[in-house]
């Protein structure tokens, strides 16, 4: 889903460009005499835009040479998009239309690369946005027979364009990952490509079991530092920091600290409790504590303070001070005062900095333990007064403050790459599974421990859902009345996603249990409700009703079999949520017994967030090639059967 | 049935009236009593939300079926006749006091319901009313100071549909003087002088922070049972410190009481920060006097902005539309430059020069120098790239000293350059420029002027002579951003730069985001929501403190301050008052048990106050509006409710 989200983002960015583009296209269009010829270069223009980077590769202002080459890049991605409608998606394939790069990783841009090649099936489809931009360019050409005037207008529009596509320079890089049984794969990276697409793309070239804990790390080895990428970071912002001469790595590992903060909260929330309640803690509980922290208005970082060893600046020895950490950074108590708020100083604050793990700084540093971690400026690449060292008792602590600081530095977006990754690794578990997802309900994928983060997930990204939803809806319709059945049975269920905040009331012995009940029942309209937005989601979304024909021609088997899953998928994410609801042993069990069955089922929004992705997975990139009208709905119907016309056009003139 | 004669004080004739006196029987029902009484007065008005009030029992007689034996009221019963809402004095979590109508025979969590509703606050559940803490002395002026807002006007019953009007709700809109308490709740108030904030009640201890928590009303009780009088005056304040639900586009009075609540507990210290965190919310604070300032108009009184949404979309259009001309566009196509004098110090190399000057090009968020303005066609001597750097001010108005510190990150470590600047001008200008490259944007972008402003405006409030000062609005005293202790620490020229410093990293959010920015920062601190009492734990011969927060109990040392231990209400199987020995008893999962006698706060307050967080954690996000009151009352209401 994150991906979807971040994709979109991608998509909506091309489309301003396009639109500003537009606007001067439709003023340009008038004094092209041959239409035909202008409509052509429209359609040429519009990949031209998804090639941004070819064009920042021209000297801007020689228009001749770069319509040559955008007629070039046409081609070429033309091809391409053709092998790709074969079936055959190369992972490779980026670096033509840079435009993909993303795509290949995500589903979502696929359409937008897509419609382009759509004309050739599709007469009538085309996205508006894509007409009008070409438009601009082509003026220069014709403009000739004009006023001077309006020429020097044009002029100044096209080199206008020409500015903005430039904005949109793309910078890429050649980056060679080190794999975890040390072989390597090199990768080309944009500048707007997001670890997590990157994550995504190396899940499909290694078929590994996508777990949460895969992480891209950075390694220094002059400084002997590692770090773990966070998914939303861009990778290519960290990597351009590096010396020409350096030495650091990016590796492809499992992390298991990445997220250890939402599969075990208490850890790093309750760390002050005995050992004993930490480790009995029930899953419902970690889902509250998660909640509790990640979900209100305000992120709440653990509250963590511990004397930690400090390396003086320049010095070899390291020194001891009590530490504590805020929201706002790491202060320390002076000498002599107290641990009240006003009287702490500031070590440091996060927002120019990132925190690094410290390898065998004992024999580097003489430092107490290996336990170290580092405060720096991400371009900071060797030896340095700025650079902050720590040096913990043990592991647990330097893993506790590492991830405290990690909170309190990218608040939000952890949790929201970690609910991310969850869908992932539900999606690729349901793939696996899918059979035997298919015929047992309860028995679905394996999500179980992270099943909270999908919980949240409902409340938080509704729109990925809902597409999901519509997808089961339109696209195979038989499974979907099926799931809507058995939840109606299993009502009491549902009732419980919506439960989980209002467990501590429900602790209360006052609390009569039919408060609870009353509760439930309005839980079950939701369920109901929940699939008509997607609904209309879909009739935003082009690919879902066509894409069932679509699937069969282009990726048919494997894709196919993926929708039926979502439906069931419920299961899955039901199965996981349960739990919270019970808030009270009382009241908990109560709705135990009534609900045990429909477990599976009640998450339904949640699940369909989580099964949803394998379906648009595979279904969703297919759609779009042929699908493209819907969207050009939206943008301008004009343009859309011009830009038909005149693709049609250039196809005979080809 | 024999009759007999019941005497019944009217209010609304005076106090000097006497009793007007009915003929009852005992099976005749309240509401007959008051027909009579109603007939017998002769006055012609509309009686409808009056009601007998029985003084000696301390208890409203509400319920009109029932017959005045069932009430146990015989002749000697000292009945009052009166208005059940009567008018209230308000104090507001912004410090202003607001007269208006609230409901004196309900239970408070009604009439809080009433006042919020009339005053458009949604998720009125988590506010409640206190007494205020006595003012020292009586001033003469404070009574002139308070009453400039009065809703009294407003009839009770256009109250009940929360539809806009001109931007606010329709019972505002009636009248200038309403319109003018509307735009008093929705826009935050300019800073208070930093006098003011001194002369008021800071507390200064655990202890003192607990004394504010007796004060609290009970819930669960009608304001004419707990003596409260009319023309009272009363706190309004957020209680429970979980907001659910917050929606900026619904709650603009919510929001900006909260911001207000918020702002005043930094300023007097009623909860803990540190420096750096004073700083920014002085930053913040900064930021949103000046956009309620310029923003409210264009807010809250056209018409068309009803919609947030559609304003925020206007607002885009226009912006968009300012460089939509293609002469204007070109203009921002020729990247803009900066070209000037400077002088430059680089304090690693030990010149003995010091500043040295050279031509400086600002392009493309990187700064490069030549050695004269004639050879700026050739080859910089050292090009500069600032993105990811730190640029901090380095200035003395008086001294005429305008410089720019910039730590530019580099593989080696950080380097540091000092640019100086002649004037106030020129320094303004390349510091914004300077900002905005740190974050990797360049001049062309729009925030570039506000920069420039914002910058000046700082310049304004450093200089010391008054009289300068074009622009009033601008001129805030950096002293009224911050509480007390820092005023105190810092004079304005050094606290001056630093809160310009925290403001760039806030000046580009908007007033919604900023309010919102504030409460975030406000609730990520380690205290926030807690709320103290001071208690006794069974088996303990010392007083120690109670930490309520919305997820926890914590027992606190009173001695040291520390942490001892803390509960959280998901592991918490029951609670029991025994309202006998005033003792609240708890047990938590795994047989921990626990139990204290309250010292500072009545124990009603503490049970209210789990109670409540309770109450406030069952609410979900699906079942919005619906507001359980009777679990309510269930849960905080003590022996009375069962």
């Amino acid at each position: 889903m994150g991906t979807g989200v971040v994709v979109f983002g991608l998509l909506l960015n091309s489309f301003v460009l396009c639109f500003s583009l537009q606007s001067l296209g439709v003023e340009t269009l008038p004094p092209e005499p041959p239409s035909s010829s202008s409509k052509e270069m429209n359609f040429s223009m519009g990949f031209a835009d998804m090639n941004v980077e070819s064009l920042n590769e021209l000297e801007e202002n020689d228009l001749d040479a770069l319509m040559a080459d955008l007629m070039a890049d046409l081609n070429d991605t033309e091809e391409k998009l053709a092998v790709d409608l074969e079936g055959q998606k190369e992972a490779e394939a980026p670096p033509p239309d840079l435009p993909p790069a993303p795509h290949g990783l995500s589903f979502y841009p696929v359409p937008s690369l897509s419609t382009p090649t759509s004309p050739e099936k599709g007469p009538n489809t085309f996205s508006a946005p894509l007409a009008d931009s070409p438009a601009p360019i082509l003026s220069p050409p014709t403009l000739p027979q004009h006023e001077e005037i309006e020429a020097q207008m044009k002029a100044d529009k096209i080199k206008l364009a020409l500015e903005k596509l430039k904005e949109a320079k793309v910078k890429k890089l050649v980056v060679k990952v080190v794999m975890h049984d040390g072989s390597s794969k090199t990768l080309m990276v944009d500048e707007r490509q997001t670890v997590r697409d990157i994550l995504d793309n190396l899940f499909e070239k290694t078929h590994c079991d996508c777990n949460v804990d895969w992480s891209l790390s950075e390694t220094n080895p002059e400084l002997q530092l590692e770090r773990g990428f966070e998914d939303h970071e861009n990778l290519v912002d960290p990597l351009s920091a590096w010396t020409r001469d350096s030495e650091n790595k990016v590796i492809f590992q499992e992390r298991p600290d990445k997220y250890e903060i939402f599969k075990n909260p208490q850890n790093f929330y309750l760390w002050k409790k005995d050992k004993k309640t930490i480790k009995d803690m029930k899953d419902r509980d970690k889902e509250l504590l998660v909640e509790e922290n990640f979900c209100g208005t305000s992120i709440i970082v653990p509250d963590l303070e511990g004397v930690l060893y400090l390396r003086e600046d320049g010095k070899k020895s390291w020194k001891q001070r009590l530490f504590l950490l805020r929201a706002s950074g790491i202060y320390y108590v002076p000498k002599g005062k107290s641990k009240t708020s006003r009287d702490l100083v500031c070590f440091v604050q996060f927002d120019n900095v990132n925190v690094y793990y410290g390898k065998e700084f004992k024999n580097k540093y003489k430092a107490p333990t290996d336990f170290c971690f580092v405060l720096k400026h991400p371009q900071i690449q060797k030896e340095s007064q700025y650079i902050k060292y720590l040096c913990c008792d043990d592991a647990w602590t330097m893993n506790l403050w590492v991830t405290g600081i990690r909170i309190a530095k990218y608040g939000k977006s952890l949790y929201e790459n970690y609910k991310t990754s969850m869908k992932k690794a539900a999606v690729t578990t349901a793939w696996t599974n899918r059979i035997t997802t298919t015929t047992s309900i309860p028995s679905t994928p394996s999500p179980t421990p992270k099943a909270k983060a999908s919980g949240q997930a409902n409340g938080h990204a509704p729109q990925p859902p809902a597409e999901p939803m519509a997808k089961v809806g339109n696209a195979p319709p038989p499974p979907p009345p099926p799931p809507l059945l058995p939840t109606q049975i299993l009502p009491p269920p549902p009732s419980d996603p919506v439960l989980p905040p209002p467990p501590p009331p429900l602790a209360v012995k006052r609390i009569p249990s039919a408060t609870s009940v009353p509760r439930q029942l309005p839980s079950l309209p939701t369920l109901p409700t929940s699939f008509p937005p997607s609904l209309t989601y879909m009739a935003n979304l082009p690919p879902p009703p066509p894409s069932l024909s679509q699937d069969d021609s282009s990726e048919s088997p494997p894709d196919f079999l993926p929708p039926p899953p979502p439906a069931l998928g419920f299961g899955p994410g039901a199965g996981s949520l349960p739990s919270p609801p019970p808030v009270t042993p009382p009241p908990r069990q109560s709705n135990i017994g009534a609900g045990a069955p429909p477990p599976p089922p009640p998450p339904p929004p949640a699940s369909a967030g989580l099964q949803s992705t394998p379906s648009v997975r595979k279904t969703g990139p297919p759609p779009p090639k042929r699908t493209t009208p819907p969207l050009a709905a939206p943008s301008g119907g004009d343009f859309m059967s011009e830009l038909a016309k005149a693709m049609a056009k250039k196809r005979g003139n080809q | 049935m024999a009759a007999w004669d019941l005497s019944v004080t009217v209010e609304d004739l005076g106090a000097d009236a006497p009793p007007i006196t009915v003929s009852v029987t005992s099976d005749l029902h309240i509401g007959g009593v008051i027909l009579k009484l109603v007939e017998k007065s002769q006055v012609k008005r509309d009686w409808s939300d009056h009601a007998l009030w029985w003084e000696q029992k301390q208890q409203w007689l509400l319920r009109t079926a029932w017959t005045l034996e069932k009430c146990g009221i015989q002749a000697d019963a000292g009945l009052i006749f009166m208005a059940q809402h009567k008018p209230l004095r308000l104090g507001l979590p912004n410090g202003l006091t607001l007269r208006l109508r609230a409901c004196f025979s309900g239970p408070v969590f009604r009439t809080v319901l009433g006042i919020c509703k009339m005053l458009n606050i949604r998720r009125p559940e988590e506010l409640s009313l206190l007494r205020p803490i006595e003012e020292k002395k009586k001033k003469k002026d404070t009574d002139l100071s308070e009453e400039l807002y009065d809703l009294t006007e407003v009839p009770l019953t256009s109250v009940s549909r929360p539809c806009l009007y001109n931007g606010m709700p329709a019972h505002f809109a009636d009248s200038l003087k309403t319109e003018k308490v509307y735009k008093m709740l929705s826009v935050s108030q300019p800073a208070p002088a930093p006098e003011a904030i001194a002369k008021l009640y800071r507390p200064a201890s655990v202890v003192d922070k607990a004394h504010i928590h007796s004060r609290w009303l009970d819930s669960s009780r009608s304001l004419m049972q707990q003596g409260v009088q009319e023309n009272d005056r009363l706190w309004l304040r957020f209680k429970y410190y979980c907001f659910h639900d917050l929606e900026p586009k619904y709650d603009v009075v919510r929001l900006t009481q909260m911001y207000e609540q918020a702002r005043w507990a930094i300023l007097l210290e009623d909860i803990d920060c540190t420096e750096e965190e004073m700083l920014l919310f002085g930053a913040i604070q900064y930021h949103i006097n000046k956009l309620s300032l310029s923003e409210p108009q264009t807010m809250t009184s056209s018409p068309a902005m009803d919609d947030l949404d559609s304003a925020l979309q206007c607002l885009e259009v226009k912006l968009d539309g300012a460089d939509s001309s293609p002469q204007d566009m070109l203009e921002n196509l020729t990247a803009p430059e900066l070209n000037d004098y400077l002088k430059i110090f680089r304090p690693k190399r030990l010149t003995l020069k010091g500043y040295k000057q050279y031509w400086f090009k600002f392009k493309d968020a990187s700064i490069s120098y030549y050695k004269s303005k004639e050879e700026s066609l050739g080859e910089p001597i050292q090009q500069i790239n600032l993105k990811g750097c730190e640029a901090a001010p380095d200035v003395n108005v008086a001294g005429q000293k305008f410089c720019i510190k910039l730590l530019i990150p580099a593989p080696e470590g950080m380097n540091e350059v000092y640019l100086r600047c002649e004037n106030e001008e020129q320094y303004s200008r390349w510091m914004a420029a300077c900002r905005l490259a740190s974050k990797g944007k360049s001049l062309a972008d729009r925030l570039f002027q506000s920069e420039v402003q914002s910058i000046r405006s700082f310049l304004a409030m450093q200089q010391t002579n008054p009289n300068t000062h074009t622009d009033n609005s601008m001129s805030i005293n950096t002293h009224s951003l911050v509480s007390p202790r820092y005023s105190k620490k810092y004079k304005v020229k050094q606290l001056t730069p630093r809160i310009l410093e925290a403001y760039q990293n806030v000046a580009q959010l908007s007033l919604t985001d900023a309010l919102l920015r504030f409460l975030q920062i406000w609730q990520a601190l380690p205290d926030f929501g807690i709320s103290f009492v001071v208690v006794r734990f069974k088996g303990s011969r010392k007083d120690e403190v109670l930490g309520i927060a919305p997820n926890r109990l914590i027992r606190i040392d009173l001695g040291v301050g520390d942490v001892v231990k803390t509960w959280r209400y998901n592991n918490m199987r029951q609670w029991n008052v025994n309202w006998d020995i005033r003792q609240v008893a708890i047990e938590f999962d795994g047989n921990v048990n626990m139990a204290f006698s309250c010292v500072t706060a009545d124990c009603k307050i503490v049970h209210e106050f789990i109670g409540g967080y309770i109450f406030m954690s069952t609410r979900s996000r699906e079942q919005s509006d619906t507001l359980n009151e009777e679990l309510f009352h269930k849960l905080t209401g003590g022996h009375e409710a069962l």
